[in-house]
């Protein structure tokens, strides 16, 4: 199926629903809620909760991430908002600020 | 600065809010709001949009509810439903795209209708359309037809009849014989009745808003209704 991209100069203020992958390289404010992966690239803001598969974050992102699978926060990402996922990385150089609930 | 990733709303994407910025914009799937783009915004087929779309070209082959205004260029292509003004410098409807609303190439041109449309109805695509002359009072100024959720659109302005239509416009083809395109759009305007030779009541309801035309061995005296 195809993916939804918002790509770099585009704005999208509300709210985004989709059963496919999101690529988020531009900015997203508002809600954000898809079923498959969704990938914030570098540059991308997303000023919204993010609920989705896997989540893969190398922006930043201002809002709680809700994952039905595995988020990983990258090099460079930014993220400030609680993180609630079963699986979850974070790697060397991500900033992170929130709560971490891996449903234990 | 590299240049700005097209961005694409994916079939099964559903928008609500306002999507602005640079860059092409192609919408496939559904979104309500707003969009202003400064570069190319290509509605697909699957696509239902309910917005003001702005851009500087427009290509539509979906469903659109809401205005369409380009700096440069709105095409519509076959396939594609509006509802809706459309307003560019240049605009081309394709056969089988189906509009309905005001639509306006020049920025002067006030938007009067005027009764000689047949002369305006060969002008080609980029012409100014201004289709049949507005029946003065009994119909609302900027009346569109209601709720129509884009998908069932189909260009079948449902329950037709009294209900005032914004002409359809008619381009390259002449106004006396009706397009298969519009036919059903015309047929079902009490307006067009005038220039069909009043064949009228063929609606079952209230007589048009318009001073019908007279019928031969129309007599001065108005047949009392039980």
């Amino acid at each position: 199926m195809a993916s939804t991209v918002i790509g770099a100069g585009i704005t999208i203020e509300g709210e985004l629903t989709t059963d496919d992958d999101v690529v988020v390289l531009g900015t997203l404010r508002g809600r954000l809620v898809a079923k498959d992966a969704v990938t914030v690239e570098q540059g991308g803001a997303v000023e919204a909760d993010i609920s989705g598969g896997p989540v893969a974050v190398a922006g930043s992102v201002t809002g709680n991430i809700i994952s039905s699978d595995r988020v990983d926060l990258q090099n460079g990402a930014k993220v400030i908002g609680n993180v609630k996922a079963t699986r979850i990385t974070i790697a060397d150089g991500a900033q992170f600020k929130g709560n971490v609930d891996m449903d234990v | 600065m590299a240049a700005s990733t097209s961005t694409v709303i994916g079939q099964s994407a559903f928008v609500r809010g306002r999507v602005s910025g640079e860059g092409d914009l192609e919408i496939a799937g559904r979104v309500e709001g707003d969009i202003a783009c400064s570069g190319e915004v290509l509605i697909d087929t699957s696509a239902l949009v309910a917005a003001n779309v702005s851009g500087s070209r427009i290509v539509v082959r979906g469903a659109v509810k809401g205005d369409l205004v380009a700096e440069d260029a709105v095409v519509i292509e076959a396939g594609a439903r509006v509802v809706g003004d459309l307003r560019a410098p240049r605009i081309t409807i394709i056969q089988g795209g189906l509009v309905r609303g005001h639509v306006q190439t020049a920025g002067g041109g006030a938007a009067r209708p005027r009764a000689s449309s047949a002369a305006h109805a060969t002008r080609t695509s980029a012409s100014e359309t201004k289709a049949r002359p507005a029946p003065l009072a009994a119909r609302p100024a900027a009346q569109r037809t209601p709720d129509v959720r884009p998908a069932p659109v189909a260009a079948r302005p449902a329950p037709a009849a009294s209900r005032p239509v914004r002409p359809a416009p008619e381009i390259a083809k002449a106004a006396p014989a009706p397009a298969s395109r519009t036919n059903h759009v015309q047929k079902s305007d009490p307006r067009n009745e005038r220039s069909n030779g009043g064949s009228a009541a063929r609606h079952a309801g209230p007589p048009p808003p318009v001073v019908p035309v007279l019928k031969k061995g129309t007599k001065a005296v108005q047949k009392k209704r039980a």
